[in-house]
């Protein structure tokens, strides 16, 4: 019975039909909790644990979706170079910005591991996680963490990002439209990002530019400590 | 033919990024390289934007999609995520508030550091005074209320 689920389409057609759900559901409700990938993430899992179908099979499929994270990451540089003017008119406060940010993400997340006294394993998971999934996941893989739990935070920390935003715009009172979609992008990613350009062009376009620039700089970070 | 000499432009560049990553010294991941590499052929001129336009926003827009299995997989670990998971919600929360602030302040800082400089007449400031214009007119009303603090 089981194999004939071990097929790839099996994979790929269970991912999109619950991706569809969580895009009409996110459109429905208009709520970040009801992030289309966490919806899509919860309705696989509830399927495979139900009709207990193997991660294996599901895989088959899978490992065919996680071909495309690689190319996803590089055309990040087409969402830089469309904003290349912004980027050179802007450079030195991005510059500061996403290395101050990075670097501020990377030591919470290590001091507060110790402090829980975590192990190292979950630790390296969790350092990358403000940065955009395919290079958190390249971070945190070769230097022995666990990506599903790096994802998880990852995407996790975007919804959260994407929420509290406003927010925090308020409480730290950050009325530079560049400072805050800088901020945005910096701690959030690609889903704190989709908020930033509903609070204004500037804003998106700067935390779109933080996304690429933290995730360079978080690499560098990483590779220096790891 | 237009998108499946886009798919095979994109396939390249994450395929020379891999033999990169492998001639590399040091680790450093494929994707970054990558998008390195992509951003260079581009400034270069290399490549137009034309010549990748739509499979780039095809996989920008569907970013999400493609990390659902690597998000399935935590069915694998859910003794893990169960053991920890009130200590890595707050690793989260804090940790993304501690991001947002550092990176505000810090950009706030840098721009003002740029006015200072730019008031003896280097120009830089005047910009930084430009983005807040353009900001406060692309942002309108909405943030009517913050206008007035700075």
């Amino acid at each position: 019975m089981s194999e004939i689920f071990a097929s790839p389409y099996f994979g790929v057609a269970l991912s999109v039909i619950t991706f569809w759900i969580g895009v009409k559901l996110q459109r429905r409700l208009k709520t970040p909790v009801c992030n289309p990938l966490i919806v899509a993430i919860v309705l696989t899992s509830g399927v495979l644990l139900i009709f207990r179908i193997p991660y294996e099979s599901y895989n088959e499929g899978g490992e065919i979706i996680n071909m495309f994270l690689a190319p996803a990451t590089a055309c990040l540089a087409v969402a830089i170079y469309t904003k290349i003017e912004m980027l050179k008119q802007y450079w030195l406060p991005i510059a500061v910005g996403c290395t101050a940010g990075s670097a501020a993400s990377m030591l919470s997340v290590y001091g507060l591991c110790r402090l829980f006294g975590l192990d190292g394993s979950l630790t390296v998971s969790l350092l990358p996680k403000s940065v955009t999934t395919p290079i958190a996941v390249s971070i945190a893989e070769p230097a022995g963490g666990m990506v599903p739990i790096t994802v998880v935070a990852v995407i996790g920390t975007g919804i959260l990002g994407s929420i509290i935003a406003p927010v925090l715009i308020r409480i730290f009172r950050v009325t530079d439209p560049v400072a805050a979609g800088l901020a945005i992008g910096a701690s959030s990613h690609a889903v704190g990002t989709s908020k930033a350009i509903e609070l204004g062009e500037v804003e998106g376009a700067m935390s779109g530019l933080a996304i690429g620039i933290c995730g360079i700089i978080t690499v560098l970070i990483s590779m220096a400590v790891l | 033919m237009k998108i499946i000499r886009q798919i095979g432009i994109i396939f390249l560049v994450c395929w020379l990024s891999e033999v990169i990553e492998r001639l590399l010294p040091f680790t450093f991941p494929a994707s970054v390289i990558g998008m390195a590499l992509l951003l260079a052929c581009l400034l270069t001129g290399v490549l137009k934007i034309r010549h990748i336009q739509e499979k780039a926003d095809f996989l920008l827009e569907n970013m999400a999609f493609f990390f659902i299995p690597a998000g399935v997989s935590i069915i694998n670990y859910f003794d893990v995520l169960k053991s920890s998971a009130v200590q890595l919600i707050i690793i989260c929360v804090v940790s993304t508030v501690v991001t947002f602030a550092v990176t505000a302040w810090s950009v706030r800082l840098t721009v003002r550091c740029m006015v200072l400089a730019g008031s003896g007449g280097t120009g830089s400031g005047s910009k930084a005074e430009d983005a807040r214009k353009q900001g406060e007119s692309a942002t309108g009303g909405k943030e009517k209320e913050g206008k007035g603090i700075e």
